[in-house]
Order: C-alpha cells, then structure tokens, then sequence
C-alpha cells in the first residue's frame, strides 16, 4: 500500500514540475513556426536549442483581459522602495489595442503562464549578460509606455519609499482597482485623412459604419496602438488633430484597409478633393432602407465579400417562402380585406416587382392605387 | 596566469639586458601598458532602452566621494534642455537628443570616458601617469600627474577634465571605470544602479556578440552600428542607437587608433635619447667651434 502511494506521489510531482518546466505536451502540433523558439532544424529534450525570448504572438499565452488577476503585487527585488503594486487587469484590457498579453509576456510557449524571474535573473552581476536582469526587465516594461505619456522619470508614479510606507498601503490600493474596469472608449463618427494621393487628397473614413455594419472589432484594426493616443498628461481633448507626416509605405499606410478591401479597387473608392457624405442607401441606390432592413449588417443581403454583389429589389430573391398565406401583408401598413387575402401576390404586384406601385386592373378595370386601396391602412 | 608571468620574465630579462648592455629602462616603459586582455571587460550602452533617469550620475558622484546630492533631485528633466559635458564635478553626464527611428521617445544619452583600447592620453602623457589596466580601464596616477593638461588635449571624446578652481594641487579628473569597486568585484556605480540595465557590464568581446545579435533580431529599432567596436581603434563603453551617431554628437572619428600618428613621432623622437644627444651634440659642436675660433684669435694676435 505504502509502495503504491510512493508512486502515486511521485508520479504526481513530475508531472506538476514537468507541467512548470516544459511548453506542453502537444507544442509541436500547435500553429506557431518551429523557428520561433528553436534555433536549430531537430530540437531534442536534451539540447532543445531555445531562442531567447522571441517577441511574436504565441496564441495559448492569450487570455481575455477580464479573466486575468487584478492586482500584481511586485516585491522581489525591493530594496530601497517598498513593493510596487500593479493593477494587472486595467493594463491587460488596455494592451487588447497594443500589442496584446505578449507585449509583457513575450515568452511564453503553450505551457503555464511564466513568471519575468525564470529567465530574468535577480543579480545584476551574472554569467551571462545576453538578456536583462528582473530589475532592468520589469523597468524596460513599464517605463516604454509610462515614460512616453508622462514625460517623466521619476520612481514616485510606481515607487514608494520604505520610509514613507504607510502599514495598510496593499489594502487600500487593493480597494482601488477592485472590481475597476478600463472605461468604455468612445469612437468617432468619422474620421478626415489628409493624404498625398494623385487621386484625391482627402480620404473620409466613416469610422462606426465599419463597427457596427461591417461588425469589425476594435483589435481587428488597432493592434499595435501607442499607449500616448489616449493618454498623455499634454493631450487636450479638445485641440484640432495634429497633422502627422510619416514616411511609411504605400502597404504599411493601406494595411488595416487592404485586409477587407481589395487592392484591385479603385483609388477614388476612398480618395477624393472633398469630404465625403456618409454612405446613403436611398441616395446610392435608390432603395430607401425600411424599420427592418435598416437593422442588418450589408453582409445580409450583399454577401460577405468585397466587393458587394448588388442584390435586386424581388423580396422573393431573398425571402424564399412567401406567398400569400406566409406573408403578413400588414407590415407593409395596409392591412387586407378577406377578398384580397386569398389572391396570390402577383395578382396585384405584377412579376413579382415590389418597386413598381400594384396595380388593380387585372379585375378591377377603373381602379387605381392608391386612391382606391384593397383594405385598410395600419401603422407599420 | 601564464601571461602574467610570461610578461614578468620579458620585464626581468629586458631589465637585466638594460643593465648588461649600460641602457636605461626608460625604452621599455615608454611604450604604454597597452593590454589588451581577451577578458578586458566593457559596457554596452543600449541607448534605445536608457530613459534618462540621471540616477548614474547620482551613483557615480557618490562612488567617487564628489558632492551628489539627493537622489530624489535628479528627477528634474529640466536639465536635459541644455547638452552637457562630462566636468571635474560629474564625470558622466545624461543628454537627451529628438527621437530616433520607430519611436517617439526621446534619446538619452550617457557620455563618459570610453577607455579607448588605444588610449591618446596614455600616449599623451609625458609623464607616464596614464595608463590601460588589464581589465580595460584608463586610469592615472594623480601623484604621478604634473597637471600639464596634454590628456585633455589629446583624446577624441574631450573627456578628462581638470580642476581649474583650485589654486594649490588641482587634479585631472574623468571616469576611471570604478577600478576600485571593479577591483573588489563589484560592479561600476552607474551599472549597478541603472533601473533598466540599459548598461550591460561583460566582457568586451562578448559584449560585441551581444550588440550584433540585438541589431540583427529588432532591424526596426537599431541602425547598424555599434559605435566603439571599431572607432579609434575600439573602444571599452560601446553604444547601441536608433539614429546616426553623428546625430548624437559623437566626434566623427575614423577606425584607426587616435595616438597612431602623434605616438610615432612622439616616441620617434623621444626613442634612444635622440633629442638630449642631439641637444649635447649641438651644444658641444658650438662649443667646439667657438673655442677652435678663441683659439684661432689667439693664435692670430701671436
């Protein structure tokens, strides 16, 4: 009994510390290029020839920003300072629009998430000098991005002084990001680029069309934001955008565009001398979008590729089962008498074309729509 | 440990030729120490990584018992509006310069001796006070020093400073590499305090590796070239950036060692006694002459 309990505790450990060490079992299978962490063509468990710390997206280390803990309390290596407490979650949710969980955590295979002291070594006077020690790792972290929007230095925003240390500071800042979520970024309508182009100089991008009828999240196109675009002790709000010239190419400038629209397209598709008015339904094509029609994403009815195919205007083209016995006449705001319920709809909608105005002369020879209707209006 | 006592051998044995064959010694000492050791050990300075938090100068101040100050103080950016240079007061200085490439963070950059591989002010020094230690310092002796200032003259960065203040024993003053702390084993102040690591303390050779390889790995962020690896003749502290180095006021100076010309004719003249038994020879000629000519006179008045 005694022998089996052994290794039953044995084999429990190894597995747990096998669980710590290695990138998980099934690693090779995963979606990720060998090269992004191995150096060498056959990697073994003896001489796994490891790159270091390969700042590139490795999907498993991702979780949702909610699920991570709120506060880190950082105290491995305080000396001077007291121990830095970091609201974890606020930064994840934040980094959903800058680069991701692999911006902190840029080496992380498909194991458990590692903590910055399994490479990163506490003494700063060491063997090998190739990467930073904790101290310079935890600061590069911060400070890339806290420098940029404060303009300072200085150890007080994080740091606090042991001297100064009051007993109860975890407590209360723990009270502090408790619960707290990053507030809600509001978008803009549209959005004015000033650009170079022979085809056009101005480009109006309507900025919550894209959200909401094309359905894009906000990573799908802001993944790899400066923290400084919202926050900067030197922003105000309400000043004009400041005109940026940038040398970037014409594929870096036409990426986030070129990932729905075609590069086939034409230029004057985006670019013109003017602002543009938001896109129209009745104006472009000549179909007023009713109650319900103006609900649905474009992808509904003009299929999901770019670009669009333009659908007809025959209900029956889309809404396949309707005849007269499935369709509620009365959403159109004329509710029928019982003579005109039993008539099949191309009794009155000739062809089945809804545009054209029905006409009453197939039994009716004087009647004429609308003067005369084959039953009662109703609100729509 | 067999090139140490490989080079006391050659000292004896040039030592006891010196005395057998009558020369003085002064041949071999005036070449400078000059070793350069496979361990001599450098800095890396990655400039893309220091945030210019001037915590080094604090910590380099109070290693060299200079008056530092509060920590706390240096905190003031406001400073970095001016550039700087590296005094008898703050032998390393903090300058900010406009972003590189990639960023919008401003350069900062820390500016202190570079303990060149082939020093000019060793070179310089006609007293031998200056000298390349083993572990890749530049270091002077100040009781050594005479104060003539020709260290500051010579070397490319305008580094040593002198304490033009004081009337009675001013002294040459520059970063000496913290060879005291090094020598005890601990790191240099500045290395040891900066928060980011962004001075990497290694062997120089290793550290060559290092800065190539974080070149190669983030193209976007470095412009290739690690400045130190070839200037002058290479130097110990080596500097990664994100934007040309000229643009970062560092001397546009060529890869061939500084003393290379001033040496050859320094030490060409200096060699075998030339100018004392040229100056004799002159004087003695003169003599010579003026009395062959008294001689002459008096021969003629007979």
């Amino acid at each position: 009994m005694k022998k089996i309990l052994v290794i039953v505790l044995t084999l429990i450990l190894t597995v747990g510390i096998e669980a710590q060490q290695s990138p998980g079992k099934n690693h090779s299978k995963l979606n990720i290029s060998c090269k992004t962490c191995h150096i060498c063509d056959v990697p073994t468990k003896d001489e796994p020839c490891l790159i270091l710390c390969p700042r590139e997206k490795i999907s498993t280390v991702y979780q949702k920003p909610e699920q991570t803990p709120e506060l880190i309390v950082i105290n491995q290596i305080s000396d001077r300072y007291g121990p830095v407490y970091f609201s974890h979650k606020i930064h994840a949710q934040m980094s959903v629009m800058s680069g991701g969980c692999e911006n902190c955590h840029h080496f992380n295979t498909s194991g458990p998430i590692l903590q910055c002291n399994s490479c990163h070594e506490t003494a700063r006077k060491r063997e090998d000098v190739s990467l930073p020690d904790l101290k310079g790792a935890y600061h590069r972290q911060c400070m890339d991005c806290h420098r940029e929007w404060s303009h300072e230095t200085g150890c007080n925003s994080c740091h606090t002084l042991k001297k100064n240390l009051k007993e109860a500071k975890h407590e209360d800042v723990k009270k502090k990001f408790a619960g707290k979520e990053h507030p809600v970024i509001s978008e803009p309508t549209f959005i004015t680029y000033q650009t170079n182009s022979d085809k056009g100089k101005i480009v109006t991008f309507y900025h919550d069309d894209h959200t909401n009828k094309f359905g894009l999240s906000c990573a799908s196109c802001h993944k790899q934001e400066s923290c400084t675009k919202c926050h900067d002790v030197n922003k105000k709000t309400d000043a004009k955008p400041k005109l940026v010239s940038t040398k970037k190419t014409f594929e870096e400038q036409h990426k986030n565009c070129i990932s729905c629209h075609s590069k086939n397209e034409s230029c004057t598709q985006c670019h013109s001398d003017k602002v543009v008015e938001p896109f129209d339904h009745v104006k472009r094509t000549g179909w007023a979008l009713g109650k319900y029609h103006s609900k649905l994403s474009c992808t509904n009815c003009h299929g999901s590729k770019l670009p669009y195919k333009k659908a007809d205007n025959k209900c029956l083209s889309c809404h396949h089962g309707w005849n007269n016995e499935t369709f509620k006449h009365s959403v159109t705001g004329l509710q029928l008498d019982e003579t005109h319920l039993e008539l099949s709809c191309e009794d009155c909608h000739a062809e089945n074309n809804y545009s054209e105005e029905p006409s009453c002369t197939n039994c009716h020879e004087d009647y004429v729509y609308p003067k005369l209707k084959p039953g009662k209006l109703v609100r729509k | 440990m067999s090139g140490k006592s490989r080079r006391d051998f050659l000292k004896k044995s040039a030592i006891i030729g010196a005395g057998v064959t009558g020369l003085s010694t002064s041949t071999t000492k005036a070449a400078p120490k000059n070793i350069l050791s496979e361990d001599r050990m450098g800095v890396l300075v990655d400039t893309t990584v220091c945030v210019g938090c001037r915590n080094c100068e604090w910590a380099c101040k109070d290693a060299h018992n200079l008056p530092a100050g509060d920590l706390e103080a240096y905190e003031d950016r406001k400073i970095l509006e001016a550039k700087r240079r590296p005094d008898h007061t703050t032998l390393t200085v903090i300058n900010e310069y406009s972003h590189g490439k990639n960023s919008n963070l401003p350069v900062d950059l820390k500016i202190q001796c570079m303990h060149c591989d082939h020093p000019a002010c060793v070179s310089a020094c006609i007293v031998g006070a200056f000298s390349k230690q083993e572990n890749g310092s530049v270091i002077w002796d100040t009781d050594m020093c005479i104060g003539c200032r020709y260290c500051m003259a010579a070397c490319p960065f305008q580094i040593p400073a002198f304490e033009y203040d004081k009337a009675l024993n001013p002294l040459i003053m520059k970063c000496d590499f913290c060879f005291d702390r090094t020598k005890e084993g601990k790191l240099p102040a500045c290395v040891s305090i900066c928060p980011v690591e962004a001075l990497t303390y290694g062997q120089r050779t290793n550290l060559v590796k290092i800065g190539r390889d974080r070149i190669k790995r983030n193209s976007d962020r470095y412009i290739d070239h690690i400045f130190g690896e070839y200037e002058v003749g290479g130097t110990s502290w080596m500097y990664l950036a994100s934007k040309d180095f000229k643009e970062l006021d560092f001397p546009d100076i060529g890869r061939n060692p500084a003393p290379g010309v001033s040496e050859s004719i320094q030490h060409g003249i200096f060699a075998y006694f030339v100018p004392p038994v040229s100056l004799y020879a002159l004087l003695g000629g003169i003599m010579w002459i003026s009395k062959r000519r008294k001689e002459l006179e008096e021969e003629g008045k007979i």
